[in-house]
């Protein structure tokens, strides 16, 4: 139960990046489309849960001088991995997301999660706080993805919803500033209003 | 708190650090194989992307095997295409941008005018140089000459002339890249011309 609720947490009341506001970079950088989003949501959650999960197994006989350095070396390989996976098997997705694949291992939620969790906790709960927080990342990368592809390509996954429904018979026109990495900015800023102004003690006073 | 000695800390770095290098080195040798065919997808997609086919991931060798044709000429390879009537050669292009590599392909007819050109790069600046990869830059290319002069990059390029595209703004050293690279593109494609001749 408890672990359940360590996975559940980061999608609304930890969310790291409607929360904590970490992330934000690859978070704009790659949600102009569905596709990288879901793809980089897939290989954050991966990278958090396993480095949480080594991290913790390794908690106890790591010298406390070195652990951000072998904390980095865990996760430079993981995302070392990650990367080659995704260009065997994903290649035109690689190409998309270049240099973020890489970026994961400083997207602060990372290293966040291992010094703030895993060097303190048992293996297990560092996992699902690892793929908690994965997701929490993920919900909102696939949440803006889907609006700025719908709203600037009018596509989503590639498919042409917006011509389907036959929306630009009547007019319609794609709003070239979806896609634009400030329009992701201004859609977190929206979601961030939406969530605070739901949960009341997580306004200021 | 536990002590840990300076010893413990030298040989857990380094019996991490060995550990994580077998991981990887195994994992790379063993994904090699994939990358490179995907890779080579890629390139087969770009050749003929200058003839104006674009194929799909599984179409892709089939379509490239019936209109190009490999060649060598003083040891490089360049590609001849033959596609419903249309032929020419299409010549490889590699230079430097201000990052890192970059590359491309040049199709022309048989009185060196540019049909379709595709230029990538590895690293160029996305917005700024990375828009060499763009099919609005590449179709800049299209009815240019490579008859006497390589073609080449200039800011607010003459449109009537056959030898000037017009560069990217805030790109200038991708741009001047590129023009380096057409530049030897160029003298290649005048040794292929005459070796063909003979």
């Amino acid at each position: 139960m408890k672990n359940w609720k360590l996975i559940t947490m980061p999608f609304d009341k930890e969310n790291p990046i409607t929360v904590q506001v970490l992330g934000i970079c690859s978070c704009l950088a790659v949600t102009a489309q569905l596709k990288p989003a879901l793809v980089m949501a897939v290989s954050v959650t991966v990278v958090v849960a396993l480095a949480n999960l080594i991290i913790s197994l390794l908690r106890k006989s790591i010298p406390p001088r070195i652990r951000i350095i072998v904390q980095l070396v865990v996760v430079s390989t993981l995302v070392v991995l990650v990367d080659l996976f995704l260009k065997a098997f994903v290649y035109d997705v690689s190409k998309q997301l270049s240099v973020f694949v890489g970026l994961i291992i400083t997207n602060c939620i990372v290293m966040g999660r291992l010094e703030a969790f895993a060097m303190t906790n048992p293996p297990l709960p560092s996992l699902c706080d690892g793929i908690g927080n994965g997701l929490g990342y993920g919900i909102i990368l696939v949440a803006l993805g889907t609006v700025r592809e719908l709203f600037g390509s009018g596509t989503l996954l590639g498919y042409p919803v917006m011509e389907k429904i036959g929306a630009y018979s009547i007019g319609y026109e794609n709003n070239g500033l979806m896609i634009m990495p400030p329009m992701a900015l201004i859609l977190v800023g929206l979601i961030i209003w939406a969530q605070r102004s739901r949960n009341k003690n997580m306004q200021g006073k | 708190m536990k002590h840990f000695t300076n010893r413990y800390m030298l040989l857990y770095s380094l019996a991490l650090v060995a550990v994580l290098a077998v991981v990887l080195s195994v994992t790379a040798v063993a994904l090699k194989p994939r990358e490179e065919r995907n890779r080579q997808i890629e390139q087969q997609q770009m050749i003929l992307k200058t003839i104006g086919l674009e194929c799909a991931k599984s179409e892709t060798a089939q379509a490239y095997d019936r209109h190009i044709t490999e060649a060598q000429c003083d040891g490089q390879t360049y590609y001849r295409y033959d596609c419903d009537g249309r032929q020419g050669i299409i010549l490889p292009l590699h230079g430097t941008g201000l990052w890192g590599p970059i590359w491309g392909y040049l199709a022309l007819d048989c009185s060196d005018n540019v049909v379709g050109a595709v230029f990538d790069h590895k690293g160029e600046t996305p917005g700024l140089g990375g828009e060499i990869a763009t099919d609005k830059f590449a179709q800049r290319f299209v009815g240019k000459c490579m008859d006497e002069h390589p073609i080449y990059l200039i800011k607010n390029a003459d449109k009537k002339n056959p030898y000037q595209v017009d560069a990217i703004s805030g790109g200038t050293m991708t741009s001047n890249g590129v023009t380096q690279m057409l530049e030897e593109g160029y003298f290649d494609y005048v040794k292929i011309k005459e070796n063909t001749a003979k």
